[in-house]
């Protein structure tokens, strides 16, 4: 049995190894720096961030269901200029790639976060959020139409000049058709999924539960649904995938590798077990060492290739 | 998703951590596997567990929270937020003691001694008389703390009055539950010099009537030698703020929330500050533990 090497290169970005932070349970690193160690992930997909700073949505915010949780956060964030100014340089020192993770209402504003983030040392590159449940205007819309996901990647890609990466939603009713649209206009890269629209009713108040009536459903509850999606992406585009949906295994990671990703992040699961990048990376390479296996990417789409 | 059984400050540790930057070798909050050393139904339908976890219980303050994991496979998903009803540095071990409400708790019941569980903690700002000390309490002869619980908002309190009467703080305890059946056993508090009155809802214990009837007769007499803390249930919370609205003396609320991770990761737990611009704090990590007057509690003013 060799050595493992378990990093990539990643749409340019440089991981050490395929195990990123899924943005909105990472923040911009402070919270986590007091319980983990920030090194420990290949790359890190800040919180979705905003032109201007949003308040987000009234609690309750989270539920719990089965298998997984429901969340309507609603994009809880200090603005770019805070972001880019303060957040940024500050979560530098741990030499880990930054990917900023973007939401607008418009495509002007996607150009111009684009613009703002393009001079910002440390920023490997930009998430284009196309698919955020919690938001009314913009946020999911763009990434439920190929047309609209097209002039979003277009916008942001025209602006930043660097690699950008689209977030795809699973409530697409055909994602593939807007995952190739993404590349079209401009994608180095897609990440998918970001989380299913659901809901919650309390059954004593006979309302909804969550403050913002629905939310968006991660965890390993949305597991299948994540796999299906990368497995058809992967074959419809050529640009790298990171996958993600429920992960909290090292075999969960290597079945979204067999999919179709190169990379993957783990999302609601960081929540409950913050170290889990340190076991998944741990345990990749034990897997990884006792199938002879000299580096993951040997295992990316190995389900249909 | 429980709910957290309530704590929190006024921030001093969270703020010098995020000041901090030393890259990730600072580690503020421990996630370890924990032993239970002893697990019982005591007074009040409430469990109550003692854990081995030496990190936690050294850097613990009164007012914090663990959040505990309840299961390792998918479901039930996410931890459960309790807050401390004792802890001891010098054993290593923390206490947590609840009512169950849900699949997670319940699943709870079924841990024995060598039961080993994922602890995260210490969370949340907690509360210390440190953090009040500035609030012309310098001055007094003897320095009064009135503890206003509700329900299982009594526990979190234990660590605070402790910690006050042997600093030579005058401790009261006013303490409301349902019924007998949910009085849960306060004989720590009064061995700790404290002063305990209780009131049940139906007077099957104590004097008849709410927790906010035990308070009210004394708020006349409160002043600048006086901190007041309460827990309990937000209608609780909110009777307490309106009754106190017009006391010079300071008023804490620790705050209960739905809550996924705990440590300020996913801004699930949010409360709406007070004031008319739309901003919200997060109870698990710039509470649980808050001045009354930083939070809106709801209802009318």
């Amino acid at each position: 049995m060799g050595h493992t090497d378990l990093s990539l290169d990643f749409a340019g970005i440089k991981m050490k190894n395929p195990i990123a932070a899924a943005s909105g349970v990472f923040g911009y690193g402070e919270e986590y720096s007091r319980i983990g160690d920030i090194r420990a992930f290949g790359a890190v997909s800040v919180k979705g961030t905003t032109l201007k700073p949003r308040a987000g949505n009234p609690p309750p915010r989270v539920a719990e269901t089965p298998a997984g949780m429901l969340n309507s956060i609603g994009l809880e964030n200090p603005g770019a200029k805070v972001a880019a100014e303060e957040k940024i340089p500050w979560l530098r020192q741990f030499g880990v790639p930054i990917i900023v993770n973007i939401s607008a209402d418009t495509y002007e504003e996607f150009s111009e976060l684009g613009t703002i983030f393009k001079d910002v040392e440390g920023v490997s590159a930009l998430e284009v959020n196309v698919s955020c449940p919690n938001v009314r205007a913009g946020g999911m819309a763009f990434g439920l139409d190929p047309r609209s996901c097209y002039r979003a990647a277009k916008a942001v890609k025209d602006a930043f000049g660097g690699t950008v990466i689209v977030k795809l939603s699973p409530n697409a009713a055909d994602i593939t058709a807007v995952a190739r649209a993404a590349v079209e206009g401009g994608a180095d890269a897609l990440s998918l999924i970001n989380t299913l629209l659901g809901m919650a009713i309390d059954i004593r108040s006979r309302k909804p539960l969550l403050g913002n009536i629905t939310g968006g459903l991660s965890g390993p509850a949305i597991k299948p649904v994540a796999l299906r999606c990368v497995y058809q992406v992967a074959q419809a585009v050529t640009v790298p995938i990171m996958g993600m949906g429920g992960i909290r295994s090292w075999e969960d990671v290597v079945e979204f590798m067999l999919a179709g990703a190169s990379a993957v992040a783990v999302g609601a699961s960081l929540l409950v077990d913050p170290l889990l990048p340190e076991r998944l990376t741990r345990e990749l390479a034990g897997y990884c060492a006792r199938e002879g296996i000299g580096n993951p990417g040997e295992l990316v789409g190995a389900a249909w290739r | 998703m429980s709910l957290l059984v309530n704590s929190n400050t006024i921030g001093a540790g969270a703020e010098e951590a995020r000041g901090h930057s030393g890259g990730g070798a600072l580690r503020e909050i421990y996630d370890v596997n924990a032993q239970v050393v002893s697990v019982a139904v005591v007074p009040g339908e409430v469990y109550r567990a003692k854990l081995v976890a030496p990190e936690i219980a050294r850097s613990a303050r009164p007012l914090q929270f663990v959040n505990v994991e309840v299961s390792q496979g998918p479901h039930p998903f996410l931890r459960r937020p309790f807050s401390l009803s004792w802890f001891s540095a010098a054993e290593g071990l923390i206490e947590i003691t609840w009512a169950v409400v849900g699949e997670g708790s319940k699943i709870m019941t079924q841990w024995e001694t060598g039961t080993e569980v994922r602890v995260l903690g210490p969370l949340g700002n907690g509360f210390s008389l440190k953090d009040i000390k500035g609030e012309a309490l310098q001055n007094a002869d003897r320095p009064r703390l009135w503890l206003v619980g509700g329900g299982t908002g009594l526990l979190p309190m234990y660590p605070l009055a402790k910690e006050a009467a042997s600093q030579g703080w005058e401790v009261a305890l006013f303490y409301g539950a349902r019924s007998m059946a949910q009085v849960m056993d306060t004989s720590r508090f009064v061995k700790a010099g404290c002063r305990v009155i209780v009131a049940t809802e139906d007077g099957t214990y104590g004097s008849r009537g709410r927790v906010t009837d035990l308070l009210e007769p004394v708020i006349p007499e409160l002043g600048h030698e006086d901190v007041i803390v309460a827990c309990g249930p937000v209608p609780m919370l909110r009777s307490v703020k309106n009754l106190m609205a017009l006391s010079a003396a300071p008023l804490y609320v620790s705050l209960e929330s739905r809550m996924a991770c705990g440590t300020g990761l996913c801004k699930g737990c949010a409360v709406r500050a007070a004031g008319d611009e739309e901003k919200y704090y997060h109870v698990c990590s710039d509470g649980p533990v808050f001045r009354a007057d930083q939070v809106e509690l709801g209802g009318a003013p």
